[in-house]
């Protein structure tokens, strides 16, 4: 039986002993996100309240040790991992909706809410909350903010930063305070907007006011099959054009396809090489115009079939190989890397060519979902870490298309964040001017080098592991410059 | 050498094209105060050169664009230097199918839209003046407009962002994408940060495709309280409405002399809605039904030129009558009509009222105000989460009264933050909330 050390007894006397969890066989759960990257927590706090929160880190802060926030975990980029191990600070209990203000429209939430609990509470007073990640059934608001999530119906809507008006932040150094305004844009620095995105680096969110939107009265969503993923790509583009700003316009390839079809019995032909799903809402005569509209423009890319639906059932049956999608893949290989491009809307059809050139060249399976009218891509790299070299192939493929995305005017991530994994890669975008600049923002909110350690900016000390190294290899491949 | 050391000879020997003659500096004058010189830049490096020297001698720099603005903000504790950045005005990037568009700070709000225009785009910000107001100077203010409900603001639509720190050190922020993570928001930093911060010389905004039909529609109402009664109707019942303005008598006769000529110079209602031709049109019935439900009956009145009336509304927060005080509430929107009947009860001679209801925004106009008023009115304000600015005053009263209000909370982390990006606070210093 292992002694716990004096941070240990520190931390329980803090929260209690069924608060922390410091057993090495418990602390596995705690090792993993949503990456292929591992982090060695020493121990795990479950704080109740924000004045455990603001205990806990001034504890941790005593001992020196690293403090890494963490949500639900499903995080893409290794931002909930203890990179330098330390203590993680779990949320997942503070997860009560304090309040739903009808009239103005605002939710006041604890983090540890669920994304998808939140929506259902908001539909009760017919509002919604808008930014919904896939991962909504399971992610929380806390991590939402972090991330500076997104999701489909982010094209209308905006992402998590044009939903939060105001925050309970408990800073590097153990401060409490209110961040923001029941308002929108109110004098002073915009707080709340540095917070938002910050992937958990300058302190943890224990409160948030977000905004909630007018549920639309009237949805409807279509879907069309595609021969080619240019055709898909072309009506993209020309919905785009007409001037209709749709809810939302996703895409799925054949690989996808192959993945989610035998699993949810979707209907997509097995040999088709793109779905295309969109959505419109609002006002009925909105809905039912518009609809006809993008209906129009769908065919006139020559799909196989175009599927349309207003009923909620309907509707969620489209959707299903979209949302599914993710979790379908492990039919196909054990192991998958999910990437976060985004690039200008018209440079999409040519960075698409490009990640399957690179996939072959690499000898990857590689599934594609992504957010077309965003320019956000999802290439999914299937492999199988247990055969010898793939791990390495995968990340090596992985910076290859991030630098394709970089050069085409994009950037390395649109809604996972940077974290662990793609921090080496932020001089591909970024200057050491910018880079010390967002550092000095950091400095701002305190002590905050061992707050979420090694996440964002390259360089760390004692941060080193196998997807670091990997992204030496590429930048040494690259040059650590090309495009600023 | 220290800024009040350096003559009108010194400030020539260090930058070329430098404006010192006081005639021609008045433009600058801000609260009574003229700057030493002027310099009229033209490019990202004179900007860093300027910044550069002026971090070297410890010169108070007060960048400015289309000079709409320099009434908002405490009176600066020094001014050097007027950086105008009005002839930084070309476009930078646009590729119309990306719906991005990258342009420099000193761009006109009105130049940009009407490039946008002829691809059918536009960006979705309300502001007032925005012949003369800058792309910089309105990101700078950082607020949003009359349609901040539907639209936000600068904040919302803003991408990327090229900045020159005090020191004279280029940065960027952000891209040239619609979704983007990488690194911290910089741009969100700046907008809105009175240019304490940074000077902003490139800004890239996400656009919105030109909808189908816009409509607006007035109704007149016999007070300003029953046309915010009915705005507030017509915000609830409708919530896609994306304008929804109640106008005293006074607001509506000076916007009907700025082109408004639907409001007849009555208290009014004004709504607007877009989108396609027949869902503004269901949205606009929406809350026409709703706000004839709370009692107003005159006749409906439209107009074909929407951008010009919904423009000379938006004017009028630029026009206030000489010598008068303005006053912004903003306000969680459903505590609206309780925050004016505050405001009416404590300044019962207060006119030309407009309240953007559905976005929680009043703004009123009064010929004098004790500060002591202020300081009770906010104290009345303050558990309805309501914030009062005062806009436009004189020197004096805006000293009296701290124009922005009580700076909150997050003051610490705000002083914080100047002192990692001006430690020498040459940039419009104390100008913004709490001093900084």
């Amino acid at each position: 039986m292992k002694t716990p050390t004096a941070l240990v007894h520190e931390l329980i006397d803090a929260i209690g002993e069924a608060a922390v969890v410091w057993h090495d066989e418990d602390l596995l759960v705690y090792e993993y996100d949503g990456t292929i990257d591992r982090g060695n927590p020493d121990v795990i706090a479950l704080p109740a309240n924000t004045e455990d929160v603001a205990s806990l880190i001034k504890i941790a802060n005593k001992y020196d040790a690293p403090v890494t926030p963490r949500g639900a975990g499903t995080g893409l980029s290794g931002g909930a991992l203890a990179a330098k191990g330390g203590v993680i600070i779990g949320m997942n209990r503070m997860r009560r909706i304090l309040n739903i203000d009808v009239e103005n429209k605002t939710a006041l939430v604890q983090p540890g809410v669920v994304n998808l609990d939140l929506g259902a509470e908001a539909e009760r007073y017919e509002l919604a909350y808008a930014p919904d990640p896939s991962s909504q059934r399971a992610c929380t608001i806390g991590g939402n903010i972090a991330e500076n999530a997104g999701g489909p119906h982010t094209l209308a809507w905006g992402t998590t930063t044009n939903h939060v008006l105001a925050l309970e932040l408990v800073t590097a150094d153990g401060e409490v305070q209110w961040i923001g305004h029941d308002t929108r844009d109110e004098p002073g620095y915009d707080l709340v907007g540095c917070v938002v995105g910050s992937e958990g680096t300058v302190g943890i969110v224990t409160q948030a006011l977000v905004r909630l939107v007018p549920r639309p009265s009237a949805v409807r969503t279509m879907l069309a099959i595609y021969d080619s993923v240019r055709q898909a790509s072309n009506a993209v583009s020309a919905v785009v054009a007409s001037g209709i700003v749709p809810a939302a316009l996703e895409m799925i390839d054949k690989m996808t396809i192959a993945a989610v079809e035998p699993v949810l019995n979707t209907g997509f032909p097995l040999d088709a090489e793109a779905v295309l799903l969109v959505e419109v809402d609002g006002p009925q005569s909105q809905v039912d115009a518009e609809g006809a509209r993008v209906e129009g423009i769908l065919n006139r890319f020559e799909p196989r079939e175009v599927r349309s639906a207003t009923d909620p059932i309907e509707r969620e049956q489209l959707w299903a190989g979209r949302k599914g999608a993710i979790g379908a893949l492990g039919q196909i290989m054990p192991n998958y890397y999910l990437l976060d491009g985004v690039v200008p809307r018209t440079k999409l059809p040519d960075v698409l060519d490009a990640v399957y050139e690179i996939a072959e060249r690499y000898r990857l399976p590689v599934a594609n979902m992504f957010h077309a009218g965003d320019g956000n891509l999802h290439p999914c790299l299937l492999f199988d870490e247990r055969e010898p070299g793939a791990t390495e192939r995968v990340l090596d493929a992985g910076g290859e298309i991030m630098r394709v995305c970089v050069d085409a005017g994009g950037a390395i991530t649109g809604e996972h964040g940077v974290g662990l994994e793609k921090r080496d890669y932020l001089p591909w975008i970024f200057s050491e001017a910018d880079m010390d600049a967002m550092k000095a923002l950091r400095a701002a909110f305190g002590p905050t080098e061992n707050f979420n350690p090694c996440k964002i900016f390259p360089k760390g000390h004692g941060c080193g592991e196998a997807g670091h190294q990997h992204a030496q290899h590429q930048i040494a491949k690259f040059g650590p410059k090309a495009f600023v | 050498m220290a800024s009040a050391d350096i003559g009108a000879a010194g400030f020539a020997a260090l930058f070329d094209d430098l404006e010192t003659d006081s005639a021609r500096l008045s433009r600058y004058t801000i609260d009574g105060l003229l700057p030493k010189a002027a310099a009229t830049v033209h490019s990202l490096a004179e900007v860093a050169r300027i910044q550069s020297i002026a971090t070297d001698h410890d010169l108070a720099v007060i960048p400015i664009g289309g000079r709409t603005m320099l009434g908002l903000g405490m009176p600066p504790r020094r001014y050097d230097l007027a950086l105008d950045l009005a002839g930084m005005n070309q476009i930078v990037d646009y590729e119309p199918n990306d719906f991005t568009i990258t342009a420099q700070a000193g761009m006109t709000l009105a130049d940009l839209q009407r490039h946008l225009a002829t691809n059918g785009q536009f960006l979705p910000l309300d502001h007032p003046r925005f012949e003369r107001a800058t792309l910089g100077g309105i990101c700078a203010v950082g607020r949003g407009g009359l349609r901040r409900n539907a639209f936000g603001g600068p904040r919302d639509w803003l991408i990327g962002m090229r900045m020159i720190k005090a020191d004279g050190t280029p940065i960027t922020g952000g891209g040239r994408v619609v979704k983007n993570v990488s690194g911290y928001d910089l741009p969100k930093l700046f907008a809105g940060s009175l240019g304490t911060l940074g000077v902003i010389v490139e800004l890239t905004f996400k656009l919105r495709p030109q909808p189908a039909s816009d409509q607006i529609v007035a109704l007149n109402a016999p007070t300003f309280e029953a046309a915010l009664a009915a705005a507030q109707s017509a915000a609830k019942a409708a919530p896609f409405l994306n304008g929804c303005v109640a106008l005293s008598s006074e607001a509506a006769a000076n916007a009907g002399a700025l082109g408004a000529s639907i409001l007849h110079d009555q208290p009014a209602l004004l709504l607007r809605a877009n989108g396609l031709e027949s869902a503004a049109s269901e949205v606009l019935a929406q809350g026409l039904q709703a706000a004839r439900a709370a009692g107003l009956d005159g006749p409906e009145r439209t107009t074909s030129a929407i951008v010009e009336t919904w423009q000379a509304v938006a004017d009028l927060e630029l026009q206030t009558s000489r010598q008068h005080i303005r006053l912004r509430l903003g306000v969680p929107p459903a505590q609206l009509i309780r925050a004016q009947q505050i405001l009416s009860r404590q300044l019962p001679d207060a006119s030309s009222w407009i309240a953007a209801a559905d976005s929680g925004l009043l703004f009123l106009e009064v010929a004098a105000i004790d500060a002591d008023v202020i300081k009770s009115l906010r104290n009345e304000l303050g558990p309805l989460q309501g914030r009062l600015t005062v806009e436009t005053a004189q020197p004096e009263l805006k000293q009296a009264v701290n124009i922005w209000g009580p700076s909150g909370p997050g003051a610490r982390l705000m002083h914080n933050i100047k002192e990692q990006f001006d430690p020498q606070g040459i940039l419009n210093p104390g100008r913004f909330i709490d001093g900084i």
